[in-house]
């Protein structure tokens, strides 16, 4: 077996062209960001300075990609390129002037002009990609092919041995690249199935139809389910992933992406698709494994992280006065507190042998049992039958859960009363958890108290007061469902923020065990050698750096989509 | 940089001028076919409601339409020359030194950061070069002219520590500083005062005068636009529809809306019996559900199927001189002097028991310097001083005056929202003062029940309207289960004439006037009493305001319950009021029968504010009186009367005695009192402020 290719047997062809058009958009982009820059508004007339800065951009533009894609070989740019280049030039200004004779205000306004080239050049980019996954994944056989013929006839191998040599010949076609596509193939499919439905029924769906409205959105919306997929696929039913996380091969340590497994069992997949580290473990399966971690934990701690918000930022602005000023300083107290001395404080070990991180638990657990209780008893205080009825229902599952989270029968627990414990959570992910919704949820206090400020002196409050309702159906009725546009979009931001705070904490080795996948701590193991192998570090973050990209987007979307009715 | 001294007859000519505003759907048409004219010196006012198009005008002349916004056909020539030939730099040379503009919301067009002195002094800096030295003096001039108090101390304040009043006229000091020669006026007075607003409508005009300025003044108020302009443009749904001088407009109307308008609006000079208010039927149109042929077709009461509906309608002149035109294909053939068909005169219920008494009601609020601590002087604000009344069952009692008054004060303590400082409130015989709302039975509560002010914020946004009625259903404990409450919200939402498929629908989908129905449906849930409506109509279109208050007036025959209804608008108040009590500044200044108020003798701050109330009726005539300065803060109100400091009668009182004594009530005749020091040949020698003008004739 060979070294993959990271495009695999067709990306020779559609490299160099792929390149041609990647450095088109790219300067294209920014002429037009340049030229929007110096002024020259829709109706701006077409200055030769502009023009003449075009130019030379685009010259300098292609005169990178040939140096690029030829200089490799001997070493400097050769007659026959600059010719290349020359007659690139020309064939670009004849198709400018047939431009510019047949549509007269394009070359009257070089910026809109370059925008439509950026705008042009990204979708054949696209379509070039498109076209080389296509190519990639149907002529997949070539290699097999050739495996047959080199065989001595009547000499067949089993069954087995021929499926086992067409798989592995396939993936050495694809290349590396394309086999993480098709590994991917659950996440694309449930992916298409989601946009599908979501698109069709989007009218019906309220601001999370809205949301398809908007491009910016979409992709945010995607980028996100992209990674809670691969979640939901790896940690529940093992796909994706192509070794265990902690499995280590002998000879495969630090091995650059796509290198073959040695000896490896006809099962086994045959390559490590994006290398190995420093222990010789599986990059891809151990960044795949890595988003199990972060979705489960990031949108439940800053889910808790809202409840202790909300339940205390309400009241804070509704009551106002000394309750406000009380709590007020409370939060400003915490936020002013180190946030990583804070976590370095909660996991030395004779803190944690205290029991703190375990009682801060039991505090901060206990606020959305508080706020359904709330929620519930405010709503439905006049028709005390369906109050017990929800209540019971809605409460009693969480205390439940409440109880076996905050007890642990471990030896060092110092909460161990309630006899049904479930599950224990282990200490480092209890840790990460507290110390997330301690540091989040003063900041979602602030925001709350803000928005109940405002709300709080609408008419529809007042009514509500002039027939005699409590103050917490008010708060939670009345106030906090018209402040949830800016909560959603915060909470969508704040996802990410504990995220890179997972990360961060991943990072310094706290919380998490050292041999777990998280994105983190994989970044932090492949700094050490990053210099010279710089692979394992690499696809960790860009996983990290794609999610809170994904997040944010998806808040900027909603947001905007919010705003429009 | 010199003004434009070219040859030109009209300073605007706005000719046929289309504005459209483009969303990702479709193209929006904002304005279409629009056209008017602006002589030097000369005042014209645009009257339309909200959404007509009108503040586009103002934007298209301004060239400040947004990104989405285009002028999509027509010209408009400012001075004889054509501004869609201008360059951006002629185009910002022009604004604001040669066309100014003064918007609703005063505190909005200030830079609160800068001092007022500053903010002026920048028009003629940037405009015309002027040193610092002279710009100050300009600006010196210029506060004078718009008559503040002590205008160098003025010059050196920041815009939040002036009154509203105060912020407009300064607004208005900084369109004039350079001189302007077209003043286009967006709603000027809109958010202030009626005693301020005549005061700077006032001013508007004298200045107009002395500078010899053009104004365009936009307005959705006839009585204001009759008050300042010369002459009127009638706008409805992005259309002029009738155009022509003032008095020609308003005696001989030649188009269906302008009547309409005109019979929606209530007159203080007409009986109700007599002139009834008639409700333009159904809502304004989208602007991209206009409907074909005349955009007023469908609401019409003169539509006639074929003719109405199809093609462009032009605007045509009525007389044939170009004075007067309109844009109706039936003008000619409609009778205009046909009275107001009105279907049955509805009796009103009779007047019952008393139901609610106050008794020396008053509200003090301690205002503690240093909430944590407590430390610091603490000031009281007298909200409401010595409130005594009574009312009955079905009876209307108007309460009237600015803000600042204390009648919403008034209101908490009633609702219970506050608890009073001294005094008694009895509903049935049952005193109330003392229980905040959380302790009162649910039949008291639902018993007293509120509508709000702003129809935009009186539902709950993310609540079905449907399940706002069910949860004051339930929260009175009223039926049992939630199918026989369900049934009882439809019944509600009958009660106050909306479909019932409302029920399913979000509070953002109905239009102002139908989300005012539904706080009404709210606030009879519970089956109410007393209903306190806080100026329900005042924020909503002329055409809907006399269907809401007839509804209202209608519930109340059928419920017997009691109104108080607060509002600043004399004319609303008289139409539909039993007995009206006036306040200035936390006390009752007048009680009386509506008739009483009315009349002679009033209480001078009555008397001022029946002065300042625009009238839209040319007939009437009125005295003209202009309150001087502001309301005083309640935090540091004047000693003896309230009212001293702005009273025109105070002189008439002997031994200066409204400075040193607050007045005791007197009773002038069973049902009208008065606090004041005046003495009854002084208040016998008092005229009526609003003079039907065949009636003085007859005199």
């Amino acid at each position: 077996m060979e070294q993959l290719t990271w495009f695999g047997a067709y990306g020779a062809s559609f490299a160099p062209l792929l390149m041609v058009f990647i450095t088109l958009a790219v300067v294209a982009g920014l002429c037009a960001a340049l030229l929007a820059f110096t002024g020259s508004s829709a109706h701006a007339s077409f200055s030769l300075v502009n023009g003449i800065a075009v130019l030379l951009l685009l010259f300098v533009g292609f005169l990178y990609v040939y140096s690029g894609l030829t200089g490799s070989e001997d070493g400097g740019m050769s007659l026959s390129t600059l010719g290349r280049i020359l007659l690139v030039i020309a064939l670009l200004g004849i198709f400018a002037a047939m431009l510019s004779y047949f549509m007269g205000t394009f070359f009257d306004d070089p910026a809109a002009f370059m925008g439509v080239l950026f705008k042009w050049s990204v979708y054949i980019v696209g379509a070039l990609v498109l076209l080389w996954l296509a190519v990639t994944l149907i002529w997949q056989g070539s290699g097999y092919d050739a495996w047959l013929a080199g065989l001595d006839e009547g000499a067949m191998p089993p069954a087995e041995e021929m499926a086992h040599q067409k798989w592995v010949s396939a993936i050495e076609t694809r290349g590396i690249l394309a086999s993480i596509v098709v590994r991917f193939w659950p996440v694309w499919t449930a992916l298409v199935v989601l946009y599908a439905l979501s698109i069709h029924y989007k009218r019906k769906l309220g601001l999370y139809g809205k949301l398809f409205d908007s491009t910016i959105g979409m992709i945010g919306f995607g980028l996100v389910m992209f990674w809670v997929f691969t979640a939901v696929f790896v940690g529940l039913f093992d796909l994706i992933a192509t070794h265990a996380p902690l499995d280590q091969v002998s000879g495969m340590k630090n091995k650059l992406p796509g290198t073959p497994l040695r000896g490896a069992e006809m099962a086994e997949y045959p390559f490590y698709l994006l290398g190995g580290d420093n222990l010789a473990r599986d990059v891809f399966s151990r960044m795949v494994e890595g988003s199990v971690i972060v979705i489960r934990i990031a949108p439940l701690a800053t889910l808790f992280a809202f409840m202790v918000g909300i339940t205390l930022g309400l009241p804070a602005g509704y009551y106002g006065g000394k309750l406000d000023t009380f709590l007020s300083f409370l939060a400003n107290l915490i936020l002013a507190f180190p946030v990583i001395l804070l976590f370095y404080l909660l996991v030395t070990p004779e803190i944690v042998a205290t029991g703190l991180p375990q009682y801060m638990a039991a505090v901060l657990f206990i606020f959305p049992l508080i706020f359904c209780a709330v929620l519930i008893n405010s709503r439905f205080r006049i028709q005390p039958q369906k109050n017990y009825v929800w209540l019971a229902a809605v409460l009693i599952p969480l205390f439940l859960f409440y109880a076996s989270a905050i007890n642990d029968s471990g030896a060092n627990s110092q909460i161990r009363f309630w006899p049904i414990d479930f599950f224990d959570i282990p200490g480092g992910i209890l840790v990460v958890f507290v110390s997330v919704v301690f540091v989040n949820s003063p900041t979602v206090f602030r925001i709350v108290r803000g928005l109940t400020l405002d709300i709080q002196t609408r008419d529809y409050v007042a009514a509500a007061q002039t027939r005699g309702e409590g103050p917490w159906y008010i708060m939670l009725w009345e106030i906090l469902p018209n402040a949830r546009g800016p909560l959603i979009v915060d909470f969508c931001l704040r996802i990410g923020y504990t995220t890179i705070l997972l990360g961060t904490l991943g990072f310094f080795g706290l919380g998490l065990p050292p041999e777990s996948p998280d994105w983190g701590s994989t970044i932090n193991e492949g700094r050490k050698l990053l210099s010279v192998y710089p692979h394992p570090a690499l696809p960790p973050a860009f996983a990290l750096l794609t999610l809170v990209l994904g997040l944010n987007l998806l808040a900027d979307g909603l947001r905007e989509e919010s705003l429009k009715d | 940089m010199s003004k434009i001294h070219d040859n030109f007859e009209h300073i605007l000519e706005i000719d046929k001028l289309s504005i459209s505003f483009f969303t990702r759907l479709r193209e929006i048409p904002a304005v279409m076919d629009f056209s008017v004219k602006v002589a030097p010196g000369e005042a014209v006012g645009l009257v339309g409601e909200s959404g007509c198009g009108k503040s586009t005008v103002a934007l298209g002349v301004m060239r400040d339409l947004g990104k989405n916004g285009r002028i999509v056909g027509g010209s408009i020539k400012f001075k004889g020359r054509d501004m869609e030939r201008m360059s951006e730099e002629e185009l910002r040379d022009i604004r604001g030194n040669e066309i100014a503009m003064i918007y609703q919301e005063p505190m909005a067009s200030l830079n609160p950061a800068m001092r007022i002195g500053k903010q002026l002094m920048e028009v003629p800096m940037i405009h015309e070069g002027l040193s610092e030295h002279e710009a100050y003096q300009r600006a010196l001039e210029v506060v004078t002219d718009v008559k503040l108090p002590d205008p160098e101390r003025m010059l050196k304040s920041f815009p939040h520590q002036l009154s509203g009043g105060q912020q407009q006229r300064i607004v208005i000091a900084m369109a004039l500083m350079s001189k302007p020669s077209l003043l286009i006026l967006d709603e000027p007075t809109t958010a202030l005062d009626v005693t301020v607003e005549a005061a700077v409508v006032e001013l508007v005009k004298d200045l107009g005068k002395k500078y010899g300025t053009s104004m365009l003044f936009i307005s959705h108020n006839l009585g204001l636009v009759l008050e300042t302009c010369d002459r009127i443009c009638v706008m409805y749904s992005g259309e002029a529809v009738e155009r022509g001088d003032i008095e020609t407009v308003f005696n001989k109307m030649q188009h269906p809306y302008t009547q309409a308008l005109f019979r929606s609006i209530p007159l203080p000079g007409a009986d109700k019996n007599a002139r009834p208010l008639v409700a333009i039927p159904g809502n304004f149109p989208l602007p991209h559900e206009r409907p074909p042929g005349c955009n007023f077709g469908p609401r019409c009461d003169y539509f006639e199927a074929g003719r109405c509906d199809h093609g462009i309608i032009p605007m045509d002149d009525v007389d044939g001189d170009g004075q007067h035109e309109s844009r109706c294909v039936k003008f000619r053939e409609i009778d205009w002097n046909a009275p107001i068909t009105k279907a049955d005169t509805k009796q009103k219920g009779e007047i019952g028991r008393v139901v609610l008494k106050m008794d020396k009601l008053k509200k003090y609020y301690e205002v503690a310097a240093n909430a944590l601590f407590g430390g610091g002087e603490t000031r009281v604000v007298k909200a409401n001083e010595t409130l005594s009344f009574e009312a009955r069952e079905s009876e209307t009692l108007a309460i009237v005056g600015e803000s600042g008054c204390g009648k919403s004060t008034f209101a908490k303590v009633l609702m219970g929202l506050e608890t009073a400082t001294d005094g008694i409130i009895e509903l049935d015989g049952k005193p109330i003062q003392d229980i905040p709302i959380n302790h009162r039975d649910t039949q008291t509560v639902a018993d007293v029940q509120m509508v709000f002010q702003n129809p935009f914020d009186t539902l709950n946004p993310s609540m079905s309207v449907g399940r706002q009625i069910i949860r004051a259903l339930e929260i009175f404990n009223i039926g049992d289960g939630d199918a026989d409450r369900r049934d009882r919200m439809l019944k509600l939402l009958d009660l106050v004439k909306l479909p019932r498929a409302f029920a399913d629908r979000m509070p953002r989908q109905l239009s102002g006037g139908q989300k005012q129905r539904v706080g009404i449906a709210r606030a009879f849930a519970g089956g109410a009493r007393i209903v306190v409506a806080d100026e329900p109509v005042s924020a909503l279109d002329v055409s809907v305001q006399a269907a809401v208050t007839d509804l209202l007036m209608e519930i109340q025959r059928e419920e017997k319950t009691t109104l108080l209804f607060i509002s600043h608008d004399l004319s609303i108040v008289r139409y539909l009021s039993d007995r009206v009590m006036v306040m200035y500044l936390g006390h009752v200044v007048e009680l009386g029968s509506t008739d009483d108020v009315f009349a002679p003798p009033y209480h001078p701050y009555t008397e001022a504010l029946l002065s300042a109330v625009p009238i839209a009726d040319t007939h009437v005539e009125k005295e003209h009186i202009v309150l001087e300065g502001d309301i005083p803060s309640a935090m540091n109100p004047p000693p003896g009367c309230p009212f001293q400091t702005r009273c025109r009668w105070k002189d008439k009182v002997a031994g200066g005695l409204c400075d040193k004594e607050v007045p005791p009530v007197r009773q002038l005749s069973d049902s009208h009192q008065i606090k004041c020091h005046l003495s009854d040949e002084e208040l016998a020698k008092m005229t009526p402020v609003i003079k039907l003008a065949t009636a003085t004739a007859a005199e």
